[in-house]
């Protein structure tokens, strides 16, 4: 019997995941709207994403447009790859159920 | 594996797919566009008929300058690679529009009615076409077919009949599906502010 995938716990966190969703089809996204899509607190989601940045997976950068602070993530490639590894491994430990629609 | 972690992993799944439709709805915020087109080649159709002959490039400049000055004001959204594909398509009808129509016009081939109508229509199906494609979206893929068949059927029949056509596929594809984007637009906003995602 093939042996299961363990799932990345830096990716498995729901609000971490939603985050890596939403920066997966993004090229770069602001702190707000990324607030916004998934209906968390400030504070929730600056650690969350901290998370993410200290494992390598979201970059940050920080500039002022029109005097005021503007913080942009984006994904990285390691960020990519991981979610890519966590989305096979969910396939593979619900044996394609989801995706045959049952 | 039991129920309840199959259960929350079938969750987690979901929750990929309903952040990456995030990207998806750019679309939708863009339905005043088509309304806004939609109105300006009914003015454009009206004043041509009253005899002016820069009708339709005053419109059509207008109508560029007024979308300008609506974009600049609203607010910012993410770039995603769908939404510059989906861009890019537009972009690239406009400039199709914007050229091909005044060469026509001045090179005096604009005359006959019935291929003017024809290759617009071709040229916004398209557009809808590759979108609704992009978008996987099947209400601007049927709205793409409403032009494709608007465009065959110019090529036949009376002059008029060919302006019935155009009018009233300008009708359902830019004023009903604008007004539908919109009220798409406004239900998800409501629904963002009600209930929290994660």
């Amino acid at each position: 019997m093939p042996e299961l995938p363990e799932l990345n716990p830096v990716v498995h966190g729901k609000l971490r995941l939603a985050v890596l969703s939403l920066l997966a089809t993004a090229d770069e996204a602001e702190f707000t709207w990324l607030r916004a899509q998934t209906g968390s607190t400030d504070g929730n989601l600056g650690a969350q994403l901290m998370k993410l940045e200290e494992a390598g997976y979201v970059a940050v950068e920080k500039k002022f447009v029109q005097r005021k602070p503007q913080t942009l993530y984006r994904m990285t490639e390691a960020g990519r790859q991981a979610l890519t590894e966590y989305v096979q491994a969910l396939r593979q430990l619900l044996g394609g159920t989801m995706f045959s629609g049952q | 594996m039991d129920a309840m972690e199959t259960q929350e992993l079938k969750d987690r799944l979901a929750l990929i797919e309903q952040m990456m439709k995030a990207g998806r709805r750019s679309t939708e915020s863009w339905g005043w566009t088509f309304l806004l087109w939609g109105l300006a080649y009914y003015v454009a159709i009206g004043w041509s008929a009253l005899g002016a002959t820069y009708a339709w490039p005053v419109t059509m400049v207008a109508t560029c300058v007024l979308m300008g000055v609506f974009l600049v004001r609203r607010d910012r959204k993410p770039n995603t690679t769908m939404n510059r594909a989906v861009v890019g398509v537009w972009i690239a009808l406009g400039v199709t529009m914007m050229t091909l129509m005044p060469a026509l016009a001045i090179s005096g081939r604009f005359a006959d009615a019935h291929g003017s109508i024809a290759v617009v229509c071709a040229l916004v199906g398209m557009a809808n076409g590759a979108s609704g494609i992009v978008l996987k979206w099947r209400l601007q893929i049927a709205s793409a077919c409403v032009w494709w068949v608007a465009s065959i059927t110019a090529c036949f029949g009376s002059e008029m009949l060919a302006l019935v056509v155009f009018m009233v596929a300008i009708f359902f594809c830019q004023i009903v599906f604008g007004v539908a984007c919109m009220m798409a637009e406004a239900r998800e906003a409501r629904a963002m502010k009600d209930g929290a995602h994660a």
